[in-house]
């Protein structure tokens, strides 16, 4: 060889080198990035909630007494109400007054007695008359043309509501709230366990005139303590009090003649004094704030007897001290709860402590803004603070990721998947485990069916089969492999469901017959194959005498399952299924799955097994043989052993498409995020939910981060599996050498 | 002098003629083989050795075209006759290949398949026949510590003696050898063939060779093949010292092959 063609040849082969390194080491690369691509999107899941401090603003307390104050949604306006009536707006930012509105009393001189605020910058003030009217600040941000189109917050107050005095005189306090239809409801509290109720409803007559109806009704109950806080839902329809002995109690007032006291529950064995109450948002779960600091949530939840009882679902966190004021966020089920040092804001679900701030600032009262996204709150000294809240998805921990989670409504913690529903205060259930978990099982079915087969299939066409044949069974399946996958799940869920569904007692009845009938043929075959013209046939040639037998049986079978449904199981083994065995039937179920997904994972591994086995050296297949050892016996000690690394890998392979499969089971299950083993109903796996939900998944919202969290769920499976399976499959390799 | 018939006779070949597809590869071979003593077949490449050799243990009935022609007894019984069980042939007549093909397991498994696929599950016996068939194939000293490890780690040498070992675990009483040495080194051809001569003491060995030497080393008889033909047959020192016939001195003499 001489020198110059040498270097030739060794420069390609440098080349070469460099080239697949490089190929690999981009392959590789690529691999990651994808990862951390998806897993940059769904980490933002994670992040610690913050809370901002904002502004500080010092009020001048000494001339005036705050009774309640608001502001609106950017921080920039604010009011306070003073204890003579007046509303001062005021600039946030600096504390400048901008506007000055004078009381308005329903009649002159009244000065405010009592004052709630609750909701959307709503507020009842109780006048020292015992009328009580009810206001709203509204905030409307407007872009001025003559000034450079800046924007501006104009402020206003309507009135809403006029409450005339009770007839039990001035209350201690009142709660009052006005429902969309327009009725007006009003509970006083007074001195010594003394609530009344006043409903004001305004209704049209068949001459459309208006027509007010006005009912004042007394609400009695039975108490060993004393009422310390009241609660009305937003519709005025509920109504909830604590007493310091820890009861609780709950009246439905619906009713506005005949109000139901629905229960009183002692909420704390220790007859704890509770001391704050508010609804979550929904108006469902209530939020009990007592005096050793405890924050909890309560709903209504189905007993023994079929009853619902006010039950302590959630317990949230714990204040160093009694707590004195809870408000739920306007935007989710978090709870915002005020202790003798502190606010602490909880997500009521997942029971996940989101943040603690305002600590050693002498906090003593505190509102949320319409988004919930910023707090303002009032200190001892007449300092007003605010924070901007940064808490991007709330609804997100791992608790509730992987957990059971007791939603609200529910009778008992449950893994969900729900992510959308048509109401608005409603809570996304972002469980992955029934995903999960459905991926498994679809999982589970599809290999339980495709991997006897396919590795059967390839025991049968590299051991048994004559060449010729090979030669054609083996482009065959993976032929198949190249079905598009839209394709078998259309099938599958069009065709094959409604097939299997009307002949459900034919299916399982050829799942007895088929095995017992080629039992039945391979008997008969044994002693057949004596005979001359069929000793021709036999080696390779089997398939041609169990391919009309398999339809044969299928076609006795799908004959004999109605007539056999009537026999055993009342006409309809759906229904049979249903009310003997507790398993629902549903039409797209694990026995579809397990069909159609076999056409996706047996080619795959059919192919990888039978390249294994006919791998297997010849001279070992030889060597057993000579030692007496018959076909079969060759297969499973000889061949199945050396090529179990190759068999293992195509079954592993087959796994990591079964899991990835999304287009089957998409159109083949029935898409619900059920955790049921029952091969009778179907699933969803994480990757037909990641195709059915990200396209109305909302950018950046929490369900597309779980979306990618999913993803990322699903890449590491796949990864974790492939892992173990090379693992597996060095091993077995160093086990049975390697030729 | 192919009508020499040695005495004691355990496989007698009567007009064997074998084919592959229309391709006669064997044109009808009489030869008897003689009760432990060791017989060699030589003969040029591709003439045949081999086919007839796998004629002996039925193993070429694997090969899908081929057919076969005239009568193999062993023990005065047709092996290709309908009656004949295969696998208990296969039992009676053990083989040695020219490549040596351990299985992927343990030297203990190797040496006992032949049992285990006979359905023998006795641990005793199994211990037994492996320590016996290890030293009966000489190899028992090198590899009794490490019985238990796998087949693939031994020398070729050792793979070898390995596979004659675990061919004499099922005590046939014909074992077939096709070239077992000419995958070896000097040194381990010389054990073997020390071994062989060791082995005819219990068994009848039928080996293929293409070695002259070593048919002349460890062989009593050797018939010389020729294109499918038995040319010549006789004891060994006859054979080599006084060839009767043409090719099988021009054979011999290296003149051709
Ligand atoms: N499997 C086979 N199919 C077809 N022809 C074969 C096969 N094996 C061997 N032959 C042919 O049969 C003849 C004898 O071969 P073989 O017995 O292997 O010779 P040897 O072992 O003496 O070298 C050769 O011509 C060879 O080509
Ligand atoms: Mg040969």
């Amino acid at each position: 060889m001489n020198a110059a063609f040498l270097k030739k040849v060794k420069r390609n082969d440098q080349l070469a080198r460099w080239v697949i390194t490089v190929g690999g080491m981009a392959i590789i690369f690529s691999v990651i990035f994808i990862l951390v691509l998806i897993a940059k999107v769904s980490l933002p899941l994670f992040l610690a909630p913050k809370a901002q401090l904002q502004q500080v603003v010092q009020l001048d307390r000494a001339n005036e007494q705050i009774v309640t104050f608001g502001h609106d949604e950017y921080m920039e306006t604010a009011y306070r109400l003073l204890d003579d009536g007046t509303t001062v707006f005021f600039n946030l930012e600096d504390g400048s007054e901008i506007d000055r509105f004078e009381p308005d009393p329903p009649a002159e001189g009244l000065t405010p007695l009592t004052v709630e605020s609750f909701g959307r910058l709503r507020q009842a003030i109780g006048w020292s008359d015992g009328q009580l009217t009810v206001s709203q600040v509204r905030f409307k941000p407007f872009f001025d043309i003559n000034n450079n189109n800046q924007r501006r917050i104009d402020h206003e107050i309507i009135p809403l509501a006029l409450f005339p005095t009770p007839a039990d005189g001035i209350p201690l306090i009142s709660q009052a709230r006005i429902d969309e239809e327009g009725r007006q409801t009003r509970v006083n509290r007074y001195p010594g366990n003394h609530l009344t109720l006043q409903v004001r409803e305004v209704s049209e007559n068949f001459l459309g005139d208006e027509e007010i109806t006005e009912t004042e009704t007394t609400l009695s109950f039975n108490s060993s303590g004393t009422l310390t806080t009241l609660i009305l839902s937003a519709a005025g329809q509920h109504l909830y009090a604590g007493t310091d002995r820890g009861e609780l109690l709950r009246w439905y007032l619906s009713d506005t003649e005949e109000p139901k006291l629905i229960e009183t529950v002692q909420a704390f064995a220790d007859q704890r004094s509770i001391t704050a109450l508010n609804l979550v948002l929904g108006d469902v779960s209530l939020a009990v704030g007592d005096e050793t600091g405890q924050v909890s949530t309560w709903f209504p939840v189905r007993d023994e007897m079929g009853d619902k009882k006010l039950k302590r679902i959630h317990t949230l966190s714990q204040h160093n001290g009694a707590v004195q004021k809870i408000l739920p966020s306007p935007q989710d089920k978090s709870v915002i709860s005020l202790g003798p040092n502190k606010l602490i804001l909880d997500l009521m679900t997942s029971e996940r402590f989101l943040l603690a701030f305002g600590e050693e600032e002498g906090l003593i009262d505190f509102r949320l803004s319409t988004r919930g996204d910023s707090i303002l709150a009032l200190t001892k000294e007449g300092r007003l603070l605010s924070w901007k809240l940064d808490i991007p998805h709330p609804e997100i921990s791992l608790g509730t990721l992987f957990g059971k989670v007791w939603y609200e409504g529910y009778d008992e913690p449950v893994y969900a998947w729900q992510s959308s529903s048509a109401s608005d205060d409603y809570e996304p259930k972002l469980s992955l485990a029934p995903l999960i978990f459905g991926t498994l099982k679809g999982t589970f079915y599809a290999m339980l069916f495709a991997v006897p087969l396919a590795i059967f299939g390839a025991i049968y066409t590299s051991q048994f089969a004559r060449p010729r044949l090979r030669e054609w069974i083996k482009p065959a399946v993976e032929v198949m492999a190249a079905i598009p996958t839209v394709i078998i799940g259309f099938l599958a869920a069009l065709w094959l469901a409604p097939l299997i569904e009307r002949s459900l007692g034919g299916v399982f009845l050829s799942l007895i017959l088929l095995p017992a009938a080629l039992m039945l043929s391979i008997l008969a075959w044994q002693g057949a194959r004596k005979i001359e013209p069929l000793k021709r046939l036999e080696r390779g040639f089997e398939f041609l005498a169990i391919a009309p037998i398999i339809i044969l049986t299928i076609a006795i079978a799908a004959a004999c399952g109605p007539g056999l449904e009537n026999l055993f199981f009342a006409g309809d083994l759906k229904q049979w299924l249903f009310t003997e065995m507790g398993t629902r039937y549903d039409p797209r179920n694990c026995i579809i799955i397990a069909f159609a997904m076999g056409f996706a994972v047996i080619p795959i591994t059919f192919t990888i097994a039978e390249d294994s086995l006919s791998n297997v050296p010849n001279s070992l297949k030889a060597a057993s043989l000579a030692l007496g050892a018959s076909r079969w016996q060759t297969v499973w000690r000889v061949i199945l052993p050396s090529a179990s690394p190759g068999i293992f890998a195509g079954t592993m392979i087959g796994f990591g498409r079964a899991v990835g499969e999304t287009m089957i089971v998409l159109m083949a299950t029935g898409n619900t995020a059920i955790m049921d083993l029952s091969i009778f109903n179907g699933m969803r796996p994480l990757s037909a939910n990641i195709a059915v939900e990200i396209p109305e998944a909302p950018v950046d919202g929490s369900l597309y981060r779980t979306l990618f969290l999913s993803a990322v769920i699903l890449f590491v499976m796949t990864f974790v599996v492939n892992t173990i399976a090379e693992i597996v499959r060095q091993r077995l390799r160093a086990k049975y050498g390697k030729f | 002098m192919t009508d020499y018939k040695p005495a004691n006779p355990v496989l007698e070949v009567q007009d064997l003629r074998f084919y592959y597809g229309d391709s006669r590869a064997i044109h009808g071979v009489d030869i008897t083989f003689p009760e432990k003593q060791v017989t060699a077949l030589i003969g040029p490449s591709g003439c045949g050795k081999s086919t007839l050799l796998r004629c002996f243990n039925r193993m070429n009935d694997l090969i899908d075209i081929s057919r076969v022609e005239g009568k193999v007894l062993l023990d005065g019984q047709n092996i290709y006759d309908k009656s004949t069980d295969i696998i208990e042939l296969r039992r009676q007549v053990g083989m040695v290949f020219q490549k040596s093909n351990p299985f992927p397991k343990s030297i203990y498994e190797n040496v006992i398949y032949g049992l285990r696929i006979a359905g023998e599950k006795d641990k005793a016996l199994f211990d037994e026949r492996v320590e016996t068939s290890l030293r009966g194939a000489a190899l028992w000293d090198e590899v009794k510590d490490r019985l238990h490890d796998s087949a693939l780690g031994l020398s070729g040498g050792q793979m070898q003696r390995l596979c004659i070992a675990r061919a004499i675990a099922v005590n046939p009483k014909v074992i077939l050898m096709d070239e077992p040495c000419s995958a070896l080194d000097p040194k381990s051809t010389a054990r073997v063939e020390e071994l062989i001569g060791e082995l005819r003491k219990n068994f009848t060995i039928i080996i293929v060779t293409h070695n002259m030497q070593q048919a002349a080393r460890v062989s009593d008889n050797t018939a010389f093949l020729f294109e499918g033909n038995l040319i010549e047959y006789g004891p060994t020192d006859q054979l080599f010292v006084k060839p009767q016939n043409k090719q099988t001195e021009d054979y011999i003499t290296g003149r051709f092959g």
